[in-house]
């Protein structure tokens, strides 16, 4: 280990968190490898190390002959702090070697607020933000995730964005990064090259041209770079056989997520009409439950981990979810090991099965109705009924169970004081349930209510929704708290709305956002993501100063035929598609899911033979 | 009668915290193939015990950690399908019969190493010796059950043996010190430098952990 890091880890909080020679981290002779790739989460090792998407690329990379993936994290800031003393700059844990000397460095972007922590770990690194003062051809940079979706505000920063799902198609830019570097082209060569694999957006060859308005007229493509009119998604088509990490790093210090993750299937059959996941992870593709099971027992022997979880966007949606269950307590429940599922619908089959499954203490049990009456539920096509939530609560609550939280956003389209008013009566419906089934009323029963402030997000049927203003939210979250005065066994919370407003700006979000993203990195911003962190009025500052009005992107409503930062975006789903869904939003009819009637979306596309397993 | 192992923590591994460790350990274990003791209760898992935790960033040679086999491998297969299943810094090196009981562990063996950019400055080594050769040395010392946050410790009566070696840039302490009830953490010999001696606070200082000893400086095993 370098001394210099020696030197400092006594100092820093959770030094473990800043070693790697973690289980299973692969590490490999500087000398066999040609290729060096960093591959680099925006937040802290816990959160990082908790996903799987980022285990699934270090698998996959180190897989190949002569790639060396190494993991980097936004170090917290008394390590960085710790670190510009010290003259250390970023390093991958593998090696603990500067990934300045690396060939790719690749970002992997879950949440807008984690913006500033690319900019800052670039410049941690020592490497200049922009893509266009790096002008040589490593280390090239590289992002891809949810985010990527729409990749405009910090499209100076990154040479090329990866669309979709990363396994297949990171290997084929690898594989042409090293043809370019042996054959001496120059980054601009490189990149027009890489611009015709599919899934690559690369930013520097799209141009913005703004209409007085200061809506796009178009992004205009580059004459003479070859880039493609829409830069259309990668999806794994064989999920069946695609690569599972079963042997992956288990890391010595606490994460987020400490146990085995299995990934049933990708995609959602559902359709809720707000969820950005639903629409850019489609079509549905699953595993057989054989194949899980047998995943799921080696992952468990070779972690040595005491719990795995069920991981998907509706895991009660999986067709073979019992017998897959079945094979899995025959191999957990004689060793202790407890099985979960986090994303559970509000249906008497999910609680009995989770009655069987679940060793943790029955505590807490989160539903997401999202909206409080089935006129908003049907709107935003969230297909859960009020007497399948009743039904689910009375289940849990005569089984022992003694909280629920109850998940909603305020600010949906066409949400009226009616359906927030909902929401106080839906949870007094749960609490009378309670009072109705409860084998222990002296117990007493705690019932959490939240509610976000809705972020329209692109890609999906309200990316043409303003979100609702920042003192009308705070009228309906101050009428729903006065609703809920009396009642004292209901908890009601509401999110930080300056957070949410910052989210709404970046995540539709033009090329403008970068300069203010910079402005406000200069003059500290990281970790946004944080609390203890986030400083709302430097945001208002940065925006002031670089001339660009947040309301413009967070509040105002577009029209159909509105040129998106993201409309060189294909992600497959249709824009005719997601204006339909929206249109049926504003007649609050519902579509019905994958699985009983295929509501045509345009996915089916993307594999061969255009029929999803949806 | 317990298992016990001894094991040393190096490198990586030395930034491991305690409760980190024992969670390292329990799945190592289950890595393994090694079946041991369950605790009881509503919700069972592996039980390890490790009777003197070590502080962050300290490495050690001589770490005990205590637990029940029950199947899955003899004894003197332990080590090396433990080593197999171990992030890298952990190394099993033996794997026995409990012999001596927890309380009868006494004393601990340090080895300090007290960096200096400049070169250990002249007369440090024998500021150091003198100051512990007092009579008494009183140092505060955080406590959580103090109201205060603060108690008052004399180091001496705490340090059996101690041993002070300059070697061009360091200077190295020997030390043996009492390991419970109450323990000595050589930070706080350190910090006693520090406050006594500002001539000779080093730079930079590394911990070590030799042996582990029972009341008649024997071994503990």
């Amino acid at each position: 280990m370098n001394r210099a890091l020696e030197q400092i880890l006594p100092r820093v909080q959770k030094p473990a968190r800043y070693t790697g020679g973690e289980y299973n981290a692969v590490v490999k002779d500087r000398h066999q490898a040609d290729l060096r790739y960093a591959l680099c989460f925006p937040d802290t090792y816990e959160i990082g190390m908790s996903n799987l998407g980022l285990r699934i690329l270090y698998g996959v990379m180190n897989g190949m002959e002569g790639v060396w993936c190494e993991r980097v994290f936004a170090p917290w800031t008394d390590m960085e702090e710790e670190m510009r003393r010290a003259g250390i700059s970023l390093y991958g844990l593998e090696s603990g070697d500067p990934i300045s000397g690396f060939d790719i460095i690749g970002f992997s972007l879950g949440y807008e607020m984690a913006y500033t922590n690319v900019l800052n770990m670039l410049d941690l690194a020592g490497l200049p933000l922009r893509s266009a003062d790096r002008p040589g051809l490593a280390p090239l940079v590289v992002a891809g995730g949810a985010c990527a979706y729409n990749p405009e505000p910090l499209a100076p920063f990154v040479d090329l964005f990866v669309l979709g799902e990363g396994e297949e198609v990171t290997p084929e830019y690898i594989a042409l990064y090293r043809q370019a570097r042996e054959e001496c082209w120059s980054k601009e060569e490189f990149l027009r090259e890489a611009a015709r694999i599919e899934g690559i957006y690369v930013p520097a060859f799209y141009e913005p041209v703004y209409k007085p308005d200061g809506t796009l007229a178009e992004l205009r493509v580059k004459e003479g770079s070859g880039a493609p009119e829409r830069v259309r998604k990668r999806i794994v088509e064989d999920f069946e056989h695609s690569y599972f990490p079963v042997r992956t790093i288990v890391p010595s210090t606490e994460i987020v997520h400490d146990r085995v993750m299995l990934e049933l299937f990708r995609g959602c059959i559902r359709g809720c009409r707000f969820c950005q996941a639903g629409y850019v992870y489609r079509p549905v593709r699953s595993r057989s439950p054989e194949r899980l099971a047998r995943y799921g027992k080696d992952a468990c022997r070779d972690s040595g981990y005491q719990e795995m979880t069920l991981s998907s966007l509706s895991s009660t949606d999986y067709p073979g979810l019992l017998p897959l269950c079945d094979q899995l307590l025959d191999y957990c429940a004689p060793r202790d090991i407890g099985l979960s599922l986090p994303s559970l619908r509000a249906d008497t089959f999910s609680m009995n099965l989770m009655d069987r499954l679940q060793r943790v203490r029955k505590g807490g049990l989160t539903f997401a109705p999202e909206a409080g009456t089935q006129r908003l539920r049907d709107a935003i096509n969230k297909n859960l009924t009020e007497a399948d939530l009743l039904q689910s609560v009375r289940t849990a609550f005569s089984g022992g169970w003694s909280g629920v939280k109850l998940y909603f956003m305020l600010g949906l389209p066409t949400e009226t004081d009616e359906d927030v008013l909902g929401i106080a009566d839906l949870a007094r419906k749960v609490y009378a349930a309670w009072r109705e089934v409860t084998p222990n009323r002296a117990r007493g029963v705690r019932i959490t209510v939240s509610t976000s402030w809705f972020v329209p997000k692109p890609h999906t049927a309200f990316q043409w929704e303003g979100q609702i203003t920042r003192e009308e939210y705070q009228r309906r979250v101050d009428l729903l708290r006065d609703a809920f005065k009396k009642d004292r066994s209901i908890t009601y919370n509401w999110h930080d709305p300056d957070t949410s407003w910052l989210e709404a700006v970046f995540s539709r979000g033009d090329r403008r956002l970068a300069d203010v993203l910079e402005y406000a990195w200069e003059r500290g911003a990281k970790m946004d993501a944080w609390s203890e962190h986030f400083d709302f009025p430097r945001w208002l500052d940065a925006l002031a100063a670089c001339g660009v009005d947040g309301d413009f992107y967070a509040h105002r409503q577009r029209p159909r035929d509105e040129v998106f930062p993201w409309c060189r975006i294909d992600t497959m789903v249709t824009p005719d598609f997601l204006w339909r869904e929206r249109e049926k939003c504003y007649a609050s009819q519902v579509t019905p899911d994958c699985r009983s009637k295929c509501s045509g979306c345009g996915a089916n596309r993307l594999l061969k033979g255009g029929v999803c397993d949806g | 009668m317990a298992d016990r192992l001894l094991f040393s923590k190096a490198g990586t591994a030395r930034y491991i915290s305690h409760l980190d460790l024992m969670r390292t350990f329990q799945r190592a274990f289950a890595r393994a193939g090694i079946s041991i003791k369950h605790t009881e209760g509503f919700h069972p898992h592996p039980f390890v015990s490790i009777p003197l935790p070590l502080s962050v960033g300290f490495s050690s040679q001589c770490e005990v950690l205590e637990f029940g086999l029950t199947g899955g491998a003899e004894r003197e297969e332990v080590p090396a399908r433990l080593n197999a299943a171990m992030p890298s810094g952990i190394t099993v090196h033996r794997c026995y019969e409990a012999e001596k009981p927890v309380k009868q562990l006494t004393y601990v063996n340090y080895i300090v190493t007290m960096e200096y950019d400049p070169g250990a400055p002249f007369g440090a080594e024998r500021a150091i010796r003198d100051l512990l050769a007092r009579e008494s040395l009183v140092m505060d010392k955080r406590s959580k059950k103090a109201k205060s946050g603060v108690v008052q410790v004399d180091l001496i009566p705490l340090i059996a043996k101690a041993t002070v070696e300059e070697r061009r840039d360091t200077i190295a302490l020997d030390l043996v010190l009492r390991a419970q009830n109450p323990g000595l953490n050589p930070e706080l010999v350190v910090a006693a430098i520090r406050t006594h001696c500002p001539q000779a606070a080093p730079d930079f200082v590394s911990f070590h952990r030799r042996a582990v000893l029972d009341g008649k400086m024997e071994p503990w095993e």
